[in-house]
């Protein structure tokens, strides 16, 4: 609790949160009337990540859709501090907002004894996994109290579905097609989440916004971890995946539940822990199915690619597993 | 104000003998900025290492980020300069091209970062010696932009942009340049203020939409579409236009104190001159001696420089050049396909008055390549000889001191 | 028997206070020209200081900023909308949870609304609810929300085809 100058006492930290009906008496801090797409993911990963803190919070975005649509002259959707440079430096802003705040406090020009805000930079998979890679690395390695947030819809949406590296093989993108010479995107898709739990970030975590309680456990957990976290939030696109609009967390559960989207975390880069392990799993084959960017694997000559994804999947979840059980 | 509670004092002879990083990392000091984010580009690596150093001894209480990139240096500022700290940074060159969409950013958003510039030449090829290119680089960006001649001024300059930038009229970004090497790394006497008196001058810094202000939330940094993108670039470039009513506030401010005096154009003999050199950074002062040189001879010449580069003094300059008889601009930086920088200023600045001397542009000391008194004395006679013909002798562009056959351009009737 | 719900009709002037136009600015945006503007495009959230704690006060509390996109209107996107049976719905929250544009209403842990100035029609609140027959259906956006409710499906079989 802290009491503010305006002679009330608020609450401070991680919200209190029992159930679902508990967390629906949050007072929102995002906005409707923003213009991100009917049925969009990102919004409500945004939504469960705002609602699950009653801290001050500082928010900074890269270039893509969450920025661009919710922030376009005059209008915000965000009823929190919030900061856009550009592409590559969502995480670097955030990181400068940090550092202010320590120098701010040290000197006194902020009252050292106000609670603390929490430091919260979004970007998309092409700022997180390309363009602003290197800016995230140096703000892990330089071990800034922030939390990083990936929207992972797995190409540049924003711009009409450009791969990116978390582009899965086999996705067509518009710069890596599907088409009679090739099946879309050729390369694997990066392993963020081993990449920056490498840096010393004291707590890594994959988390999906169909289940809410496992997210917003990871949000609140990272919340309460001093230093860098990574969070890759995995963000069905009904445009760029290209599915119905009212079916993003059925999409949602098949990515979980067919663990092509292993939810999990990682503390001090050593205790992995498995945090969803689905009753059923469903087929890799099934997940693919569901999203048109797909369509073009289900030809005879491209179905080996399925058989493919699903060895990989199989296989990575038995590496979870080993290295859950090991503590390496 | 008193934050010294959390660090040492230094106290500070008379008269220092600081190279011009040097300078700029005791100017930084004094400032008391709040958070420094830097990276290491040669020749500006002494400001950051200088800063570092006073840091690591408890002279400085801000925080300091050593980033991975200059991008990242600058987008570290900005983000901090919108959280309501004071921010500066130092590069060159490269650093300051990689991070060139950033100063452009942060102009946008009206924060009042500090960049000490050490002028250097830009690759290709790689030169790490000192030239105008990346200064030119940043003229369109929407930072004020002051420039100095000796490692003191670079001190006075760094002092100075810091009351500019965060004037409340103003809200701009600010450039301090000097050249690498010939002033980065050439110790000079250096009068410091002292560390109160700099206090005093620069001030708290006073914060504007905060993103730690939680009692006012704010969105920073918003998309427009076409129906509003203009009227915050009119607003932006209004401030940026308007800012050498505060400029000059400064600078007279700061002469009281140093004893001191800057001028949006600094001049040298030019009232009765008939050729003038207009040029920047160090070669002005060799220029001066030049001048001097001449003037026994009997030759009447002069010099110009634009104290202030960005916002250009249009007016002052068109004023001051009324006169004369030939203007010959050096420009220190290779031109990409048109006549340099200061050449082009200065034309505008003349077009729209009754004012025609002779107007040449000389391409010189690229990538550190030295110009001494005696090549700027040729310039003048060269000059001289084109006021007796009544025309400029077969160009309007030249380089300078470049071995090989001679490099004219434009004018020259072929 | 299962609890049947309702809302009071102080939860459903919540619902509708939510998308009443906010004019309470001395001078609008769209009427100033660049030198009235806010240097750096930078755009408030709130009018004015921020006396509560924002995460602590409901939105009909709050004092929007003209520059917040609470007062645009999104619900020309739609072709469907969803149309709520009060009598069905068992507060479970999924459709105020999944809702990418805040337009589920929830108060004190009970459904209470629709935003239709916000609700671009995604469907998704739909999908997501769990009663039998769904609480929240799919109408064409022509259909008036009474006539929607004399239209609801019935509850389906297992086997059925939804």
């Amino acid at each position: 609790m802290s009491c503010n100058t305006n002679g009330g006492c608020t609450p401070q930290g991680n919200k209190e949160i029992k159930n679902l009906k508990a967390f629906s008496t949050a007072a929102e801090r995002f906005e409707g009337a923003h213009v991100l797409c009917p049925g969009c993911a990102h919004s409500i990963i945004v939504r469960e990540i705002l609602n699950a803190t009653n801290d001050n919070i500082v928010v900074s975005a890269a270039t893509g859709c969450l920025e661009v649509c919710t922030a376009i002259y005059p209008h915000t959707s965000w009823d929190c501090s919030w900061i856009h440079i550009g592409f590559e430096n969502a995480s670097t802003a955030i990181a400068g907002a940090e550092a202010a705040n320590k120098a701010l406090r040290r000197k006194g020009k902020i009252d050292p004894t106000s609670p603390e805000p929490k430091f919260v930079a979004f970007g998309g998979d092409g700022a997180t996994y390309d363009i602003g890679f290197q800016w995230i690395s140096g703000c892990f390695e330089r071990g800034h109290d922030m939390m990083y947030v990936c929207l992972d819809n797995e190409v540049y949406a924003n711009t009409g579905g450009q791969r990116s590296s978390s582009t899965p093989i086999g996705a067509s993108a518009t710069t890596t097609p599907a088409g009679s010479h090739s099946y879309g995107e050729k390369q694997n898709k990066k392993d963020m989440l081993q990449i920056m739990s490498a840096h010393n970030s004291p707590y890594v975590a994959q988390i999906a916004p169909n289940k809410w309680k496992d997210m917003v456990k990871k949000i609140q957990k990272g919340f309460d971890t001093k230093g860098p976290v990574y969070i890759n939030a995995m963000s069905a696109c009904t445009t760029e995946w290209k599915f119905p609009i009212h079916q993003t967390i059925e999409v949602s559960d098949m990515a979980t539940d067919s663990l092509v989207f292993p939810l999990y975390e990682i503390i001090d880069g050593r205790e992995l822990n498995i945090t969803y392990r689905p009753k059923n799993i469903v087929p890799v084959r099934d997940y693919l199915g569901v999203q048109p960017r797909f369509k073009h694997l289900f030809k005879p000559k491209y179905e080996y690619i399925i058989d493919e994804w699903q060895k990989r999947v199989d296989e990575k979840w038995v590496y979870l597993q080993r290295r859950e059980e090991a503590r390496v | 104000m008193n934050h010294s509670k959390n660090k040492k004092i230094l106290e500070l002879n008379k008269v220092e003998i600081w190279d011009g990083n040097t300078s700029n990392a005791q100017a930084l000091r004094q400032a008391g900025v709040d958070v420094m984010s830097a990276y290491p580009i040669t020749p500006s690596t002494a400001t950051v290492e200088g800063y570092a150093k006073l840091h690591a001894d408890g002279y400085i209480d801000g925080e300091i980020m050593i980033v991975e990139s200059e991008h990242a240096a600058m987008s570290g500022c900005v983000g901090a300069s919108a959280a309501g700290a004071r921010t500066a940074t130092a590069t060159a060159s490269q650093g300051l091209a990689l991070m060139i969409e950033v100063l452009y950013q942060a102009a946008g958003m009206r924060t009042p970062v500090v960049l000490c510039l050490v002028n250097r030449a830009l690759a290709a090829p790689l030169n790490v010696n000192g030239d105008h290119s990346d200064m030119y680089l940043t003229s369109q960006s929407g930072w004020i932009s002051l420039g100095s001649c000796n490692p003191e001024e670079a001190y006075d300059m760094t002092l100075c942009a810091f009351k500019i930038g965060e004037h409340k009229d103003v809200r701009l970004p600010v450039i301090s340049n000097q050249d690498g090497f010939m002033s980065s790394h050439t110790a000079q006497n250096v009068r410091p203020l002292s560390d109160e008196v700099v206090a005093d001058f620069i001030g708290e810094f006073v914060e504007v939409n905060s993103l730690l202000n939680f009692d006012h939330p704010v969105t920073h940094g918003v998309q427009t579409e076409s129906d509003w993108h203009m009227e915050h670039k009119a607003k932006q470039n209004d401030a940026m236009m308007n800012s050498p009513k505060v400029i000059k506030e400064v600078f007279a401010e700061y002469e009281k104190l140093s004893g001191r005096k800057y001028n949006l154009v600094e001049e040298y003999k030019i009232d009765d001159a008939d050729i003038v050199i207009a040029c920047m950074g160090t070669t002005y002062e060799t220029a001066q001696i030049a001048v001097d040189k001449l003037r026994i001879q009997g030759t009447k010449v002069g010099l110009i420089l634009p104290r202030v580069f960005r916002p250009f003094p249009l007016d002052e300059m068109a004023a001051k050049l009324q006169n004369c008889k030939a203007v010959v601009c050096l420009d220190r930086s290779s031109p990409g396909g048109h006549t340099g920088l200061l050449f082009n200023d200065i034309s505008a600045a003349l077009i729209n008055t009754d004012a025609r001397p002779l107007m040449s542009d000389v391409i010189y000391g690229l990538g550190g390549r030295d110009i001494t008194v005696a090549d700027i004395c040729d310039i003048y006679r060269d000059a001289n000889d084109e006021v007796k013909a009544g025309k400029l002798n077969g160009g309007i562009l030249r380089w300078a001191t470049v071995r090989g056959p001679e490099l004219k351009y434009y004018g020259t009737g072929v | 028997m299962a609890k049947i719900k309702t809302i009071t009709q102080e939860q459903a002037d919540i619902a509708n206070s939510l998308y009443k136009d906010k004019e309470h600015f001395e001078k609008s945006i769209w009427d100033m020209g660049w030198d009235e503007l806010v240097p750096s495009a930078a755009c408030f959230s709130f009018d004015g200081k921020v006396d509560n704690h924002v995460a602590q006060t409901q939105p009909e509390n709050r004092n929007y900023a003209e520059t917040n996109s609470i007062n645009k209107y999104v619900g020309d996107w739609r072709v469907v909308k969803p149309v709520w049976k009060v009598d069905l719905c068992i507060d479970c929250q999924n459709c105020w949870l999944y809702c990418p544009d805040t337009s589920i209403i929830s108060r004190d842990k009970m459904m209470v609304g629709v935003d239709y100035d916000h609700c671009k029609g995604c469907g998704i609140c739909s999908e997501v609810c769990p009663t039998n027959p769904k609480s929240l259906v799919m109408f064409n956006e022509q259909i008036s929300n009474e006539v929607a409710l004399t239209q609801w499906p019935v509850k389906t079989k297992k086997g059925d085809k939804v």
